[in-house]
C-alpha cells in the first residue's frame, strides 16, 4: 500500500513536473499571448471605443449607448445600413463559392493530373499572383474590364462589336478581385488537404469497381470537405471585410441582383472619412466583425460535421 | 475641397481622455486606455524633441511637404520645416486638439474650418498689412469673407482654391449642356456620371442646383434639403460610380466608363496626360469651391518662423509651385502665378481672358459663379451623411 502511494505520488510529481515543462508552457503561453496581443486587446478596444464619444473634436472615454442607438435607428430607414450588410453577405458568400469552384479542381489537377515530381512548381505558379501588389492588380482589372478596356477592345478586334462585357461597376467586377486575391491563399488551404487524402482509398475504390467520377464523388469529395469548408469560410470572411475591391472594381456602389448598393465595408470607410468620428465608426465595425463571428461559427460547424461524417 | 480627392495618408486617431473623469474603475480603465492611444500616436507624427530654433511644424494637407514647395524657404532661413498631412478638415482639428499644445506652428485649413479654429482658440489674427502679396491676389481673396478677423485682421491667408464644377467628356457632352446641373438627368448620362464620395460637395452642389446661385448653400432649412434629397435621388441612376480616390474618377473618364463628374479640375490632369477631349466649367447656377489658407497657431513656439513661412505662401512663385504638384493640381489667390508658368500651363489653369467676359479671366468668371464651401448649418452634419447614404443605397 505503502509502495503504492509512493508510486502514485512519483506519478503525481511527474505530472505536475510535465505541466511546467518550460518548452510545453512556452509552446502554449507563446499563441496565446500573440492572441491576446493581436486579437483579444485590439478587439477589446474595438468594443469600448463604440461606447465613447466625440465631444470638441477630442474622442472621450464614455459608457453612452449612443452611437448603436443611432444606428439601430439607421438600419432600416434613411443610411439604411441593412441593405448594405445584405449586399455586403451577397457578395462574400457567392464570391466564396466561386472561389472555390475555380480554386478546387486547379488543386485537383495539381495533386493527381501532374507528374509528381511538378507538382511543387505547379503551387508555385498557381500562388504566384500572391506576391504582386492587391492594389496593382486590382488596377490591372479595371483596365481589363473597362468599357474601352482590353477585353472588350480584343472582343471589337476580333469583329465580335456586339459582343461587349459591361463588369466595371458592378458587384461581379468586385468579385473578380477578390477571387484573384483569395485564390493563391484558398490553393494552399486546398492543397494541404487534397494532398493529404490517402491515395489507397482511391485505388480501394478503384479496385472495388468505381468510375473516376464514382470515386471523386465517393472519396474525394467528402475527405476534401473539411479544407473546401475552411477555404470557403476564410474566402467569405476576408470578402465580407475587403474595402479595395468594392471601391475600385465595384466603383462604391457596384451593382448586383440586390441593385446598385454599396458593400457595408465602404459605407464604414465613407462615414469615417465624412465624419472622423471613430467612437461610431468603431461601432459599425463591431457589426462587421460579429457577422464575421457568425460566418467563422458556421464553417466551423460545417467542417466538424465534414470531419464526423468523413470518419 | 476639405477632402480632396488625393491619395491616402494615414489616419491617426489620437484621444485625450477626460480630465473631469472621477477616480473609479471605469474612469481609471478609460483613461488608462486613452493614454495608450496618445502614447502610441505621439510616435506616429514625430519626435517632441524636434523644438530647436530654425525648426517648425506644419499641419496641412499633402503638397505642401513636396521639395518644389519647400525648399526654398529652408534654404532662406536655414531652417527645417516638419509637416504631419492630413485628409480633411475634421481630421485635422481632430489632429490639432489631441496634440499637445505647442506641437504646430502653423495650420493650413479649409476656409471653412477656421472658424472651428478660432472657436477653439487655436490660431492667432494676423496682420494683413504684414502680407504685402496680398495685394497680388484676386479681390474675392485679399478680402475674403470666411477668413475675416476682428479689428481688421485677418485669421488666414489663403493659399490655394479649386471648384466643384463639372468635367466632361467633351465627346459626349456639350458646352451648352454643361452650364446647367439638370443636363445631368438626360437620359444618355445614365449609368455615365462619376461622383466623388463625399456627401459635402455632391450635396451642396444639388443645393445649388434647386436654388441657383444661393449663396450660402449649406445654410438652408429642411424644407430645402427635403428637395436637395429629391434632386440627389433623381440623379442616383445616373450614377456608375463612387470614388473617394481622385485617380478613379480619372480613371473612369478616361475609360469612358464615365462621362461626366461633378469634380472639378479633372480636366487639368486629363489634359495634361495628353487627353484632350476634357474640358470643364461652372455651371450657371454656381458650384462649391474650396479654399485653403495657412495660419498662425496660437502656440506656436517659433512664431518668427511660423509668420515667416506664411508670407512665403502668399508668394506667387510658390503658389505656381503649389498648385501644380505631381498628383494635384488646383488655383492660386496669387494672380500674379502666370509669370512663373508658360503658355500652355496657363491655358490649362484657366488664367486666360474669358471671351465671354471681356476684362475677365477664365478663373475669375468662374470664381464669380462659385460659392465657397462651407458646413451645415440648420441640421447636424450626421443628418446630411444619412441622406448621403441613403442617396447612395437608393435606387433613385
Amino acid at each position: 500500500m505503502v509502495v503504492a502511494a509512493l508510486g502514485r505520488a512519483d506519478a503525481d510529481t511527474a505530472e505536475v513536473r510535465d505541466r511546467l515543462n518550460p518548452l510545453k508552457l512556452a509552446s502554449i503561453g507563446l499563441p496565446l499571448l500573440y492572441s491576446a496581443a493581436f486579437f483579444v486587446a485590439p478587439l477589446g478596444f474595438l468594443i469600448l471605443l463604440g461606447f465613447w464619444r466625440v465631444e470638441d473634436y477630442q474622442v472621450v472615454p464614455a459608457l453612452s449607448l449612443e452611437n448603436y442607438l443611432d444606428i439601430a435607428a439607421n438600419m432600416f430607414a434613411q443610411s439604411t445600413y441593412a441593405l448594405a450588410i445584405a449586399q455586403s453577405l451577397w457578395v462574400a458568400l457567392t464570391t466564396a463559392f466561386f472561389a472555390v469552384l475555380v480554386c478546387y479542381p486547379l488543386v485537383l489537377a495539381i495533386v493527381y493530373v501532374a507528374p509528381a515530381n511538378r507538382q511543387r512548381l505547379f503551387l508555385v505558379l498557381a500562388v504566384a499572383p500572391f506576391w504582386s501588389s492587391y492594389v496593382l492588380r486590382l488596377f490591372s482589372w479595371q483596365i481589363l474590364l473597362a468599357k474601352k478596356g482590353i477585353i472588350n477592345s480584343a472582343l471589337i478586334w476580333i469583329g465580335l462589336d456586339g459582343l461587349q462585357v459591361e463588369l466595371i461597376y458592378t458587384q461581379t467586377a468586385t468579385r473578380i478581385g477578390l477571387i484573384h486575391y483569395l485564390a493563391p491563399i484558398l490553393i494552399v488551404v486546398l492543397y494541404v488537404t487534397v494532398a493529404n487524402i490517402d491515395r489507397s482509398l482511391i485505388q480501394a475504390a478503384r479496385d472495388l469497381g468505381c468510375t473516376q467520377g464514382q470515386a471523386f464523388r465517393r472519396v474525394i469529395l467528402p475527405m476534401s470537405r473539411t479544407g473546401i469548408v475552411v477555404a470557403a469560410s476564410f474566402a467569405a470572411i476576408v470578402s465580407f471585410g475587403d474595402v479595395l475591391s468594392g471601391a475600385l472594381l465595384g466603383g462604391g456602389a457596384g451593382t448586383s441582383i440586390l441593385g446598385s448598393v454599396p458593400l457595408f465595408s465602404n459605407m464604414i470607410m465613407t462615414e469615417y472619412a465624412s465624419s472622423t468620428n471613430l467612437p461610431r465608426t468603431s461601432a459599425l465595425a463591431m457589426i462587421l466583425v460579429l457577422l464575421m463571428v457568425a460566418i467563422l461559427a458556421a464553417g466551423a460547424a460545417l467542417a466538424e460535421r465534414g470531419k464526423i461524417e468523413a470518419g | 475641397m476639405a477632402r480632396k480627392d488625393r491619395s491616402d495618408a494615414p489616419s491617426t486617431p489620437r484621444v485625450v481622455a477626460a480630465t473631469r473623469q472621477q477616480a473609479s474603475r471605469r474612469g481609471f480603465l478609460g483613461g488608462a486606455a486613452a493614454t495608450g492611444v496618445v502614447a502610441w500616436s505621439n510616435l506616429t507624427i514625430f519626435s517632441r524633441t524636434a523644438d530647436a530654433a530654425g525648426k517648425m511644424r506644419v499641419l496641412c494637407w499633402p503638397g505642401y511637404e513636396e521639395k518644389p514647395v519647400v525648399e526654398e524657404f529652408e534654404q532662406k532661413n536655414n531652417c527645417k520645416v516638419e509637416f504631419k498631412t492630413y485628409i480633411g478638415g475634421e481630421q485635422m482639428l481632430q489632429f490639432y486638439a489631441q496634440s499637445p499644445k505647442g506641437t504646430f506652428d502653423a495650420i493650413i485649413s479649409d476656409a471653412e474650418y477656421v472658424q472651428k479654429l478660432t472657436a477653439q482658440k487655436a490660431i492667432d489674427p494676423l496682420d494683413p498689412k504684414d502680407y504685402p502679396n496680398l495685394a497680388d491676389y484676386h479681390p474675392k481673396y485679399r478680402d475674403f469673407a470666411p477668413l475675416r478677423a476682428p479689428g481688421g485682421k485677418i485669421w488666414a491667408v489663403g493659399t490655394r482654391f479649386s471648384f466643384y464644377g463639372l468635367s466632361y467628356n467633351t465627346k459626349y457632352m456639350s458646352e451648352e449642356e454643361a452650364k446647367t446641373w439638370s443636363s445631368l438627368f438626360l437620359p444618355k448620362y445614365k449609368g455615365k456620371v462619376a461622383l466623388f464620395d463625399w456627401y459635402l460637395p455632391n450635396m451642396s452642389n444639388a443645393s445649388l442646383a434647386v436654388s441657383p446661385n444661393n449663396q450660402t448653400p449649406y445654410d438652408i432649412p429642411d424644407a430645402q434639403l427635403a428637395k436637395v434629397k429629391e434632386w440627389l435621388f433623381k440623379l442616383r441612376p445616373q450614377v456608375s460610380v463612387f470614388s473617394e480616390q481622385n485617380q478613379g474618377l480619372v480613371n473612369a473618364l478616361i475609360n469612358e466608363d464615365a462621362w461626366v463628374t461633378p469634380t472639378g479640375d479633372m480636366e487639368i490632369t486629363l489634359i495634361g496626360a495628353g487627353h484632350k477631349n476634357f474640358a470643364s466649367t461652372v455651371p450657371d447656377e454656381g458650384s462649391i469651391r474650396w479654399t485653403e489658407a495657412a495660419a498662425l497657431c496660437a502656440d506656436s513656439r517659433n512664431k518668427e518662423l511660423a509668420l515667416k513661412w506664411i508670407e512665403y505662401m502668399s508668394g506667387a512663385r510658390v503658389q505656381s509651385e503649389l498648385v501644380y504638384t505631381k498628383g494635384f493640381k488646383a488655383r492660386a489667390p496669387n494672380m500674379k502665378v502666370t509669370k512663373y508658368w508658360n503658355e500652355e500651363q496657363t491655358k490649362l489653369m484657366s488664367y486666360v481672358p474669358d471671351p465671354k467676359n471681356p476684362g475677365k479671366m477664365l478663373v475669375e468668371t468662374l470664381i464669380d459663379k462659385s460659392v465657397p464651401r462651407g458646413l451645415p448649418v440648420q441640421q447636424p452634419d450626421k443628418a446630411w451623411i444619412a441622406i448621403y447614404n441613403e442617396f447612395k443605397t437608393s435606387k433613385g
